[in-house]
């Protein structure tokens, strides 16, 4: 077309060659351009490929959000919750955004927030600085943990983005507090949570894997509307543990406990509690279920870190660093116990200004009670290149540590002691099974039996004379069972040991089960005196969960149940995934055995050192135990008592384990039993167990006061505070104790080489104390045991002594 | 008889168009809209709940785009010649609108009119100095060669380059506005030396105005632009500001290897590469599709230049060949500094691959080009 309407010849032109040389000359140009920017993109990939990869995947994962999974619960039998997880918000500051517009925003935004009640974790004037000092940041938490209303305001203002523009750059992002209802209830069993969601001891320790979840992840932008998730990953909520435990049973226990130790406090060592350490079980004899799991110290489980009940003491000399006189002279009379005189005199005090402080951690933790625990090793030994202040710091957070630890631990599957008596019905099902024993036998006891080279004493040393077979373990004669343990013959005796599962795990659903196979005689090497010991429950460590858990098959047809707590688990909808039945490990004893060891049981707390254990209209069966501490001589005892209830239909048994009680005479397994009595009293009826037998009239007053009592209840749990920790003496759990039934053995025999007077005494019951009680209760029969009625009464305030009580009835 | 012959085959080539840089851009056109889906629907479905909120945008553009250059391509090109002066006062009063109600601002930077539909007027700016420029040149002749016919051209260009500059600080379409006329009169003057001697000069003033910044020797007051030489010199050391853009998009090259991670599954474009579906598309298209998918990118952009140039040597007269030239210029220049932006070769400044970055006056004015190229074609001689 253009052809057809030339223009004027000079205008026309066609591309010249020149300027198609030129064309070249800008192609070759353009070419080399593209080729550079080629060698550019290979260079990049080349030179940096692998670290832009990184960087890009690392930024992915900082802008990432993570969703948190709920813990699972813990729920009791009856679905009482006992930990729970609860949603709380952390409010983060984006300063990127806050910093846009020429920061217009962040007055108003600093102002809605410093209204609302949100504890920040900076004050308004830090934040304003942090902001504009970072001010690419896009993430800083500034408020961690607040409730739902704290928020509320916030989460209202982001959801409505519209409503307030200048309110920007903030966001909540959820997470979950651990809280614990019941506080300090069952503390040691159900353990608590640190971390960053990491169970520790108990069950939220054991069963971590299940309660825990799976966090989710939501990728990509941090988005205020959380309507646009390009990649999200859903958080799985962990699952909740149903317990066998009913923490109605479980608070009657601990009220018990603690009233024993407000009635016990500083009564014979000055600054200590009740007893060193108290536990209760009470189980299930059917199924293995625990219901109730309890030891003394306890901690708020929402505070499992508060040391303001304990007292951290730690002994460091100041000498070992050049510190002198000034603490002594400082006035505050703690430390000259830890100071020679000559150091008092000593050269320099070149460190003066370092003591307030360490005076003042000192009073810190002293203020707390009864609860003393002393770093012996760092005593001894200076650290090197330390001040003293920095010294003291680091032994005391140590001796805090370790204290703490001893604190969270659970005494009913921790520890390990002697069992003393309590093992007599497994010494008596021993020689039953075998058929060694027939149930007919007599034994005489002259107070002393000569094992070996060894004079072994009854804890009656007059003797108890003539013994039918179950007057032996009414009485709880020690030449008797020494007389058994004989016959049975060792290789028996251990072969039961074994069967009942001494020695070895029960492998509870609970963290930090004592193993105590390096506790218990060797076959191979036991003595003949090692046996006579043995078959009364001394020389030999057992844990409360082995001894209860055997008790059972004793007495429920010989059914060994795996002890367990967790009886079901469910999904975070509440849907059943598994259920833990019973398990039956093994047949301990026949049915006939049982049956027998059931009746020589109620003959203990019909007529014999049992009967204060006997709530008033209820028949049990149990045996005492007063198990003589290592090393001996030196009083301490723990006393026990294990029983089930009801006598003809046990539905429940019951040990309770008191160790070293805070009375100047401790080897009275009364202290056990009539702790038994009280819980049973009030657990009986709860259980809808109907009483058997008649109930007396003084029975009845006691049983009206004690109704009261109930209802006061509440408040005697919260005075609860903290027996001591001291672990050496009850807890062989320690290396060098592993060979404490070796030790004992060459100790009895130096003893008996020295002198005569050096012969073992094994005081097993307080018969001869008791004597007068129990000819009252003999002569009243069954339905009146008043005695002990007056124990229980916390309201009267005064001192009330055992002995003095009962024989004053 | 050759006479006639001629004409006969010219009456048939006329129907006919260079099929293969129809095909080109065509081609282009699909794949910005594919990766421009990729790119933007995360942040698009973030910002507007829709993920398709600018492909949908991207693709009306297009379709006008395609219709003006449809239309283009079949009137006489002649016919533009007689808009020049109109498309010159028109398009510098568009960009003067600027200042008026009528602009409007975006992304911290007032470009844009608002006309009903949004229009950048330095893309009219463009097309209106191409039509402008391949008209005064091809009508100067050999005046051109002169000093004094340059040093003409060039202040011809001035005013909608120093508009664009001060009015919509705009560095980066003042520069490409300069080249584009600087290219078109090399093009078309025989002589060598004198652009070389400025080409030198130019290189020489620019490294030696970069040495003054990475020596601090510039005033304060100057700052702001300066940031930027600084953040191109060590992107590094301006990670949180100003070097934060080149940083994320050599990231993301950089994460690509040789193939990519396939196409839509860049991580870089989840809000981390600012602004990734406009000039900084090509980071991601290294990302997804990796160094292979980008060689082929540029390989295409190559073989529509090639195509441009085949055109140029081919047109009927030296206005169709200025025409021509001015669109090669118009879009080698654009894609090797959008990608040398993008690659950290030069500093950051907002530049645009034709034809795939998200913009609406872009792709409308370069497809009205590519119909004026088509166009030239379509009436090229075939015969030398």
């Amino acid at each position: 077309m253009a052809k057809n309407n030339p223009r004027p010849g000079k205008k026309v032109k066609k591309v010249t060659f020149k300027m198609q040389k030129k064309l070249a000359v800008l192609l070759t140009i353009i070419l080399v351009a593209f080729a550079f920017l080629v060698f550019r993109l290979v260079v990049i990939n080349r030179d940096h490929g692998e670290n832009y990869k990184r960087q890009v995947l690392s930024q992915q994962s900082y802008d990432s959000v993570s969703l948190p999974a709920k813990r699972g619960e813990i729920t009791d039998r009856n679905g009482s919750k006992i930990a729970v997880s609860q949603k709380v918000y952390n409010v983060v500051i984006d300063s990127k955004t806050l910093n846009q517009n020429n920061g217009e925003r962040i007055e108003p935004t600093l102002n809605v927030l410093y209204s609302t009640p949100v504890e920040f974790l900076y004050t308004r004037d830090e934040l304003r600085s942090y902001i504009a000092e970072n001010p690419s940041s896009q993430y800083r938490v500034i408020a961690k943990k607040q409730s739902f209303d704290s928020v509320a305001d916030i989460m209202n203002r982001i959801n409505n983005p519209s409503e307030d523009e200048l309110f920007k750059g903030v966001w909540l992002e959820d997470t979950y507090q651990r809280q614990y209802p019941y506080n300090t209830l069952a503390c040691d069993v159900i353990g608590f949570v640190q971390g960053d969601n990491e169970g520790a001891y108990g069950l939220e320790e054991y069963y971590n894997d299940i309660l825990v979840g799976v966090n989710g992840r939501e990728y990509g932008y941090l988005n205020d509307d959380e309507n646009l998730e390009r990649t999200l990953k859903p958080a799985e909520d962990g699952r909740t543990l149903v317990t066998s435990l009913d923490m109605n049973i479980q608070s009657i226990v601990e009220k018990h406990i603690a009233a024993f130790n407000d009635e016990h406090r500083g009564e014979y060592r000055a600054d200590d509690d009740g007893a060193t350490n108290i536990g209760v079980i009470v189980m299930n004899p059917n199924s293995g279920e625990v219901l109730a799991m309890a030891s003394a110290p306890v901690f708020d489980l929402n505070n499992p870190r508060d040391v303001s009940n304990l007292k951290v003491e730690v002994e460091l000399d100041p000498a070992l660093y050049g510190m002198v006189n000034s603490a002594g002279e400082g006035g505050d009379g703690k430390s000259p116990e830890s100071q020679t005189p000559e150091n008092q005199s000593g050269e320099s005090s070149q460190t003066e200004a370092e003591l307030p402080e360490t005076e003042q951690q000192e009073a810190d933790g002293a203020e707390g009670n009864f609860i003393s625990f002393a770093l012996g090793d760092n005593a001894t030994d200076a650290l090197p290149g330390k001040s003293y202040a920095e010294a003291y710091e680091e032994a005391y957070e140590n001796a805090k540590m370790e204290a703490l630890n001893s604190l969270w631990k659970n005494f009913c599957i921790n520890s390990t002691y002697e069992p003393g008596s309590t093992m007599k019905p497994f010494t008596m099902a021993t020689g039953l099974e075998e058929g060694i024993l027939t149930g007919d036998e007599s034994y005489v006891c002259n107070g002393v039996l000569t094992v070996g080279e060894h004079d072994i004493h009854c804890s009656n040393r007059l003797g108890h004379g003539d013994l039918t077979f179950s007057g032996a373990l009414e009485q709880s004669c020690n030449v008797a069972f020494m007389k058994m343990g004989a016959t049975i013959g060792k290789k028996t005796f251990m072969k039961y040991n074994q069967i009942f599962n001494f020695g070895l795990k029960t492998n509870v659903d609970l963290t930090g089960e004592a193993l105590t196979n390096s506790l218990v005689f060797d076959v191979d090497t036991m003595t003949p005196t090692d046996l006579a010991i043995s078959s009364f429950g001394q020389g030999f460590n057992v844990t409360m969960i082995q001894m209860i858990s055997g008790f059972c098959s004793l007495i429920n047809g010989g059914y060994y149940y795996q002890p367990h707590l967790v009886t079901r688990i469910l999904d975070s909808a509440g849907a059943t995934i598994e259920t833990v039945e019973p398990r039956i490990l093994k047949q301990t004893v026949s049915e006939e055995t049982s049956a027998k060891i059931r009746d020589l049981c109620i003959n203990v707390v019909k007529e014999g050192t049992g009967k204060s254990a006997r709530p008033a209209g209820y028949m049990i069966g149990g045996k005492t135990g007063t198990a003589e501490k290592y090393p001996r001589g030196t009083e301490n005892y723990v006393v026990s008592f294990m029983g089930f209830a009801p006598a003809d239909d046990p539905q429940l048994v019951i040990y309770v384990v008191i160790d070293e009680p805070n009375v100047p005479a401790q080897a009275s397994a009364k202290y056990a039993s009539v702790l038994t009595k009280d819980i049973l009293t009030e657990v009986l009826p709860y259980l809808n167990i109907f009483m058997t037998e008649e109930v007396s009239e003084s029975e009845a007053a006691e049983l009206a006061e004690k109704q009261l009592d109930f209802s006061e209840g509440a408040s005697q749990e919260e005075v609860v505070t903290m027996p001591g920790l001291v672990d050496e003496n009850g807890n062989p759990i320690e290396p060098d104790k592993s060979s404490d039934a070796n030790n004992q053995n060459a100790d009895v025999t130096d003893n008996n080489t020295g002198n005569n007077t050096g012969a073992i005494t094994f005081v097993d019951e307080e018969e001869d104390k008791e004597e007068p009680e129990i000819q009252y209760d003999s002569e009243t029969g069954y339905a009146i045991d008043p005695t002990t009625g007056i124990l229980l009464d916390p309201q009267t305030g005064a001192p009330i002594d055992t002995t003095v009580s009962d024989i004053g009835f | 008889m050759e006479g006639t012959a001629r004409r006969r085959k010219k009456n048939k080539i006329n129907l006919e168009f260079d099929y293969s840089m129809l095909f080109i851009v065509l081609f282009l056109l699909m794949f910005g809209l594919v990766m421009l889906y990729s790119t933007s629907s995360y942040e698009a479905n973030l910002k507007f709940g829709s993920g398709a909120y600018y492909l949908k945008k991207q693709a009306m553009a297009t379709v006008l785009g395609l219709g003006v250059m449809i239309f283009i391509m079949f009137i006489d090109y002649h016919i533009l010649e007689k808009f020049m002066v109109i498309g010159y006062f028109v398009s510098l009063i568009l960009i003067l609108l600027v200042l008026t109600p009528l602009g409007y601002e975006a992304g911290g930077a007032r470009r844009w009119l608002n006309l009903g539909l949004s229009l950048q007027p330095a893309e009219v700016a463009k097309l209106a100095l191409i039509v402008f420029f391949a008209s005064i040149v091809s009508k100067m002749g050999d005046r051109v060669r002169t000093l004094k016919g340059l040093l003409l051209v060039l202040a011809l260009a001035a005013p909608h380059a120093i508009c664009v500059l001060t009015i919509t600080q705009n560095l980066s379409s003042a520069i490409i506005i300069f080249a584009i006329v600087l290219i078109m009169v090399f093009v078309a003057t025989p002589n060598y030396k004198e652009y070389f001697a400025v080409g030198l000069i130019l290189l020489g003033i620019v490294i030696g105005f970069v040495l003054l910044v990475k020596y601090d020797i510039v005033p304060e007051g100057f700052s702001y632009r300066f940031a930027r030489i600084k953040a191109w010199l060590d992107p590094d050391a301006y990670a949180s500001t100003k070097g934060f853009q080149t940083l994320q998009a050599l990231y993301a090259i950089g994460s690509g290897d040789y193939f990519g991670k396939g196409l839509g599954e860049s991580i870089q474009k989840l809000g981390f590469l600012p602004e990734a579906q406009n000039d900084m598309i090509f980071s991601i298209i290294c990302e997804e599709l990796g160094l292979f998918g980008a060689i082929a990118i540029i390989l295409l952009f190559l073989i529509l230049i090639w195509r441009l140039f085949i055109v140029i040597a081919n047109a009927d007269d030296m206005f169709g060949a200025m025409l021509a030239t001015g669109v090669l210029a118009h879009i080698s220049v654009q894609v090797i500094l959008n990608i040398a932006v993008v690659t950290n070769t030069i500093p950051n400044t907002g530049i645009s691959l034709p034809f795939i970055s998200y913009g609406g006056s872009s792709v409308v004015f370069l497809l009205a080009e590519m119909g004026i190229a088509l166009n030239v074609s379509r009436n090229r001689a075939v015969e030398e």
